[in-house]
């Protein structure tokens, strides 16, 4: 069979001649192809199976200095050539900006070749008839793991191959694979008139290097049965710790302050703060795009970009926002390799681990709240303050006691990262933005 | 001309669907223009269109739904995915009968029934009305950000009982963002409005004062002081603050939660879950609002729903995969976000009529608490039914008046918890005219929300005040 690279490949390049030949005077094309597989087992029975390929096609185009894009999922050379013509009409409605131009240097041939082990051969090898039973084994293992557990959302296994390819009219011609698969459960656990629902899934590039189904079974159950008879705590100021997860999704809010296009419009608590101390020494934030067998690593970014380490904060200090080409000219700062998806990314974002456990930060608090799961998703980022509705365990005497929920908790964003005073060493790359476990000095529980 | 696949062709795919049995198989087709511009810094910064088409087709049996999805629609490839899609069946069966295509007729919904997307120099020229508005509201006005997005989506739905139905649906949306600054202080606000209809929504509801509001928000929070923490009596605004029924209440009697057993809401139709002042109703059949549908994306007619009436719960939102699996009909609530993802029971448009009170004698009742006029970024845990959200702008109410505006509030409590402590409901019930989106599963599609003036008893306000 072909390669969908050089499909890919052919696609994109043949967008920039119909681009050129509408009067575009610079253009860059990106094709995706994607095989995706899922499946769901909810008791006994495969409740959903599901595979297809999708291919698109997205498109930046600039007239001088006036930019249009378009994307599309038909590929036919009459519809694109259109979209061709449209975007370059379009353009001239767009006001001139001469930040808007593709790179200046772009990943050599050598980068580009650089294997960073983004493809798992495994994903291709594994029949699907193997992840659904996979995927129905999970779904046992939860129900059976506690009395407790009596019924579940399902239980849910999947994989995706993905192809890439870029060209532009610079000459730059790039194309890439990657693989991913995806393992998760949701018991959900009777205690007494509530019930408690405990999600946890995992993600890899493989299934050798993936958190394996037993693993994935027992997190999921003990987050169900660790709420299990939660009640209101009282509104206090106290330590707080959040589990890794909890710690990667404030980690997530972190980095839309860092990126450069929200700096440049204001909407960023860390504008004007270049080179100054924005957290306590233990927070170092890396943005790394070539971390071997990341899932966020590639060998060069949307635009062609070789891709980098990028220390962003470094034992408190914010040394880098991170920023594609575009962006980072309208700060005046060189470009960090970001670009994703016609705007600013991460690709594999962490915060380094310091080193113990999570228990042993249970261990080291007197009175305070361990964070396990957040819900709401509004971030105030120009103002800079982080307040979700919280739940998790109340602890004392450096011993968990017992489950909270309906509260929030809620702080400033430099007193949350100015605060942390302990990190833990349970870092896992299983997404594209990871932290381990940390405490932080004093947070505001909103409660009774 | 509506686009759409051939009868002959769909009747050929859903054979193909049903070839190992199934109870039931259907093919969605999607054709779908999107154009949208940004204005960033005064200037117009970027045009960009979309076009995004394709089919995906569905075999059900029972609980079980194989699903897949082809950018290409020719013969070959949509065989290909009806042949996947009946993988579900896993122990080979007599292929199922395909009854013959029958066209159904789709209401008139939208006002307006744009064939094309709006001309590019109207968008443009919203666009510098609306910056210019923005500016001239406030001398810290820092920043404004805006958008308008047109689109326009052709569907079109075959099922294996023979129906065949079309719906064009037009969305408009125009986004307003401003950054407002004094000394080191940074605040912003966000409003975007539109909805089913053509641009000519912005001759009434016009892009000056969208902008205005936006700057106003942000102008206000300047002044903001730190929200309070702990439980207090809370008021909703009218419009916005139906995203309290959207999370509180909406999320849980979504039918697929309700079928597996995993909301609270779970087998409680016909028991009191609200105050007796508290009605609720899902309506995906008001004419121009965002969530609206002349059939969903399984093609029943949108419809008007009582989920909740004086209090006691009357029903939930069925596609007809779960309305099957629990003997009753489709509520026309079947909804996706594109042809690459099968249908999820959601919202259309979520409201609570008008009560009685006046709403400034709902201020007026409260010596101490917190006004919320619009929140963001909502969420709901469905199991328990804990729900959260930021509230986008607020004030502090002190001796029955509105007084210093709060920063960082957020909002979190229990659905039914929070609904028994509805203790008045204003006069004032109105659509929010905001441009809502919901997620679940992963999916986005538009939603509209409604509500009047409410008051809670209490709930636990999150903020960082010491």
């Amino acid at each position: 069979m072909s390669d969908p690279r050089d499909e890919a490949l052919a696609l994109a390049t043949a967008a920039i001649e119909q681009l050129t030949a509408s009067g575009a005077t610079d253009a860059e094309a990106t094709v995706r192809i994607a095989d995706r597989f899922s499946c769901e087992a909810r008791g006994t029975t495969v409740t959903k199976l599901q595979r297809s390929r999708g291919r698109s096609l997205s498109v930046r185009a600039f007239v001088g200095t006036r930019r249009a894009t378009f994307s599309t999922t038909d590929l036919d050379p009459a519809r694109i050539g259109a979209l061709a013509r449209e975007a370059v009409a379009a353009a001239v409605h767009v006001g001139e900006d001469a930040d808007a131009a593709l790179p200046e240097a772009f990943a050599s041939d050598e980068v580009c070749d650089h294997d960073l082990f983004t493809v798992a051969p495994d994903v291709a090898e594994r029949p699907d008839d193997d992840k659904v039973r996979e995927a129905l084994e999970l779904e046992a293992a939860v129900r059976a793991a506690d009395a407790r557990i009596m019924n579940t959302d399902a239980a849910r296994v999947g994989d995706t191959s993905a192809w890439s390819a870029l060209a532009n009219t610079r000459g730059f011609r790039g194309v890439k694979a990657g693989t991913s698969v995806s393992r998760s459960a949701s018991p959900v656990a009777s205690d007494g008139d509530n019930k408690r629902i405990g999600y946890y899934g995992t993600a890899a590039r493989g299934w050798a290097t993936a958190e394996p189904a037993d693993a994935v079974a027992l997190h999921a159950v003990h987050r169900a049965l660790a709420l299990c008879g939660a009640r209101k705590p009282p509104t206090m100021r106290v330590p707080v710790i959040f589990e890794r997860d909890v710690a990667a999704s404030v980690l997530g809010d972190v980095f839309a302050a860092l990126s450069a296009a929200n700096v440049a419009i204001g909407n960023s608590w860390l504008a004007g703060k270049a080179g100054e101390k924005i957290g306590s020494e233990l927070v170092t934030i890396v943005d790394d795009g070539r971390l071997r067998g990341g899932l966020g690593s590639s060998p060069f970014d949307a635009e062609g970009v070789a891709t980098r380490e990028t220390i962003a904060v470094e034992n408190g200090v914010l040394r880098s926002y991170l920023s594609d080409t575009y962006w980072g000219r309208r700060l005046g700062i060189a470009s960090t390799g970001n670009a994703s998806g016609g705007g600013v990314g991460p690709t594999n974002l962490y915060l380094v681990p310091g080193s113990g456990t999570l228990d042993d930060l249970v261990a080291s608090i007197d009175r305070g709240v361990l964070i396990l799961d957040t819900i709401g998703f509004a971030t105030d980022h120009a103002g800079g303050v982080y307040s979700r509705g919280g739940r998790g365990i109340y602890v004392e005497g450096g011993a968990p006691q017992y489950a909270l929920d309906e509260f929030t908790v809620s702080a400033s964003f430099f007193d949350l990262l100015g605060g942390i005073d302990a990190v833990a060493g349970d870092l896992r790359f299983d997404g594209t933005i990871v932290a381990p476990s940390f405490r932080v000095a004093e947070m505001t529980i909103g409660g009774t | 001309m509506q686009p759409g696949l051939d009868h002959d062709l769909l009747a050929r795919i859903l054979a193909r669907a049903l070839r190992r049995g199934g109870d039931f198989a259907d093919v969605f087709f999607e054709y779908k223009l999107v154009r949208t511009f940004r204005l960033q810094d005064g200037k117009i910064r970027e045009g960009s269109s979309a076009v995004v088409r394709g089919a995906g087709v569905r075999v059900v049996r029972g609980e079980s739904a194989g699903y897949a999805y082809s950018d290409d629609v020719d013969e070959a490839a949509l065989l290909r995915a009806a042949e996947t899609a009946a993988l579900i069946v896993r122990d080979l069966q007599e292929p199922a009968t395909v009854s013959a295509l029958v066209p159904a007729q789709t209401a008139v919904l939208y006002p307006s029934h744009p064939d094309e997307l709006a001309p590019a120099n109207v968008c443009v020229a919203l666009l510098a009305r609306a910056d210019e508005a923005a500016r001239g509201y406030d001398r810290r006005v820092a920043a404004v950000n805006a958008f308008v997005a047109d689109e326009l989506q052709y569907v079109q739905i075959a099922d294996s009982e023979g129906r065949v139905v079309t719906d064009r649906r037009p969305l408009v949306s125009l986004g307003v963002q401003v950054v407002a600054r004094d000394g080191a202080l940074r605040e912003s606000g966000y409003v975007a409005d539109g909805g089913r209809m053509g641009i000519e929504v912005y001759d009434e509801r016009t892009p000056e004062s969208i902008a205005r509001d936006a700057a106003r928000i942000a102008a206000t929070k300047l002044g903001a002081v730190d929200a309070p923490a702990g439980d207090m009596p809370v008021v909703i605004g009218p419009g916005g603050g139906g995203v309290l029924l959207h999370e509180a209440v909406g999320h849980g009697l979504e039918a697929d939660f309700n079928r597996k057993g995993t909301s609270l809401y779970s087998g409680r139709v016909g028991e009191r879950v609200a105050s007796e002042l508290v009605t609720i109703f899902d309506d995906g059949n008001l004419p121009g609002e965002r969530g609206s549908v002349a059939v969903d994306d399984e093609g029943v007619p949108g419809q008007h729903k009582v989920l909740v009436e004086n209090g006691i719960l009357r029903g939930y939102m069925q596609d007809r995969t779960n309305a099957r699996l629990m003997g009753v009909a489709s509520t026309g609530s079947g909804r996706r976000e594109s042809f690459r993802v099968p249908p999820q029971p959601r919202m259309c448009n979520t409201y609570m009529p008008g009560g009685d009170s006046p709403p400034e004698e709902i201020v007026g009742s409260i010596e101490r608490g917190l006004y919320a006029t619009s929140f963001s970024g909502g969420q709901v845990e469905i199991a328990k039914g804990d729900f959260v959200f930021m509230i986008a702008e607020g004030y502090l109410i002190e001796n029955g008046k509105l007084t210093a505006p709060v920063r960082g509030a957020t909002l979190v409590g229990n659905g039914p918890g929070a609904m028994t402590k509805v203790t008045m409901v204003g006069n004032d019930g109105r659509l929010a005219n905001r441009s809502y989106t919901c997620g679940k599963g992963g999916q986005r599609v538009p939603v509209g929300i409604g509500i009047p003036t409410v008051k809670l008893a209490s709930c636990t306000v999150g903020g960082t005040a010491r």
